[in-house]
């Protein structure tokens, strides 16, 4: 998405269907694996000899000519396959090579598309299906955020200039987030987020918690600076959705 | 006649007297009208032959009669369901799929190796297939679920396709099957990038593709 086709305010963006087209600043410096969505459960990619990198087995269906390699320790060298045995991040990457369509779908989760311009996109391992051969993954560590979520305190990372598809428990809808409009999401529904954003994370546990009467919302993640959030509208198990 | 889709997850079929219906037992999900459903011991049409034939092909699946005067509608499980219209060609399908289907079209069961040999037993093996797989033919509407929504590939002479087998669903036309494998070192080391084997389809025709690597 280019600056000028994002909307002022909080608004919601909808799925990005990529409507506006994928430029880096530089121009195309090499080939770019086209991505689009066939409905809201298939990724379709148009290759031109170029590479993505997707999730183990993802593939559905593929014309033309296409090789696949399994990427030991997700493509990131021997330090980033150690840091993934240890955080627990750990995920199965195949690198995709050819010429023609592949199709991808995981279970039949919604796909979004996230264009990435230089900034980082924060997402579970679990939830990333394909990204650009040229955008690096790695892992960062989250904090109480993880804990919260209940799928551990560390995430993936992905940054660079291109192309990824995460995927949701139903469409996920992407809240912007700026400077004067904050935004607290509950820890069961994040799926991602990208841009220059600060989180903390906030508790409503009062003594009616303690008594049993909670309203099921204990905990939240709350954004502050500039940036886009996805949210699915599904809550995973989380220990914040007992309280 | 014809099937028309309520929405992804559900069909209307109007039927009328003197023109069955064939349809997955207990799909039934309303009706309007005079309408009966009557279980079909043989499961499908032909005399006692046929019947043993799908029973020992293990491709009988529960299906039901439906006749007279009315509407009805079908879904099952929460599954997604495409209609499809055949005119004149062959569907392959796993029955277990086969949600309803008109009585105009014929049905069948195919031996996996009549359709490159022993590799086409491998194929059914290795997709979960079984050794069989039912046949339709002639003119007229099947309704087909799967997991997640289900898109079609077209098939050319020059294009041929390759499909994940487990996210395979259905095909028609006049289409070649066989499994091709991927198999490397890798594979043999646990190292195996999840695609070692894969359905390659040529010729000509459609191949419908569903959105998980899920079994119904």
């Amino acid at each position: 998405m280019t600056r000028g086709c994002r909307p002022q305010g909080r608004v919601r963006v909808g799925s990005t269907f990529g409507l506006c087209p994928l430029r880096p600043p530089g121009g195309y410096l090499h080939l770019v694996a086209m991505f689009r969505l066939q409905g809201s459960k298939v990724l379709a990619v148009d290759m031109t000899g170029d590479a993505v990198k997707a999730k183990n087995g993802s593939m559905v269906a593929y014309d033309g000519q296409m090789a696949f390699k399994k990427l030991t320790g997700g493509g990131e060298g021997l330090r980033g396959m150690v840091t993934r045995r240890l955080t627990g991040e750990q995920m199965t990457v195949m690198e995709v090579k050819g010429r023609g369509t592949c199709w991808f779908a995981d279970r039949a989760s919604e796909i979004n598309l996230v264009d990435l311009r230089g900034d980082k996109l924060y997402v579970e391992s679990s939830n990333l299906l394909a990204t650009d051969a040229g955008l690096r993954t790695g892992t960062t560590f989250t904090g109480l955020r993880g804990a919260s979520q209940g799928n551990g305190l560390f995430t993936t990372t992905v940054e660079g200039h291109g192309q990824a598809a995460i995927m949701s428990d139903g469409p996920a809808v992407v809240l912007r987030v700026s400077a004067q409009y904050p935004l607290t999401v509950d820890p069961g529904a994040y799926v991602a987020h990208q841009g220059n954003l600060r989180q903390s994370f906030q508790s409503g546990v009062t003594f009616r918690t303690f008594l049993g009467e909670g309203g099921g919302e204990a905990f939240q993640i709350r954004f502050e600076g500039d940036g886009l959030v996805y949210v699915q509208p599904s809550e995973r198990n989380t220990i914040a959705g007992d309280l | 006649m014809g099937f028309r889709e309520m929405n992804s997850k559900m069909i209307e079929a109007t039927v009328v007297p003197g023109q069955r219906l064939y349809s997955q037992r207990g799909a039934m999900l309303a009706y309007k009208g005079e309408v009966s459903f009557t279980p079909n011991i043989q499961g499908g049409q032909g005399g006692v032959m046929s019947m043993l034939g799908r029973r020992i092909a293990n491709e009988a699946t529960p299906l039901m009669t439906v006749e007279g005067s009315g509407t009805v509608l079908f879904g099952h499980g929460g599954h997604h369901i495409q209609v499809i219209d055949l005119t004149g060609d062959t569907l392959y399908v796993e029955a277990d799929r086969l949600l309803a289907f008109e009585g105009t079209l014929q049905q069948g069961t195919m031996f996996l190796g009549a359709q490159g040999g022993v590799m086409g037993l491998v194929r059914g093996q290795v997709t979960g297939q079984g050794l069989f797989t039912t046949t339709l033919t002639g003119h007229g509407a099947v309704a087909v679920m799967a997991h997640g929504g289900v898109f079609e590939v077209p098939i050319t002479p020059q294009h041929p396709v390759h499909v994940d087998p487990q996210a395979y669903v259905a095909h028609h036309g006049d289409v070649r099957n066989k499994l091709s494998t991927a198999l490397g070192w890798r594979d043999m080391v646990g190292r195996g990038s999840g695609e070692a084997f894969q359905l390659e389809l040529s010729g000509s025709g459609v191949v419908y593709v569903q959105a998980s690597e899920e079994k119904l």
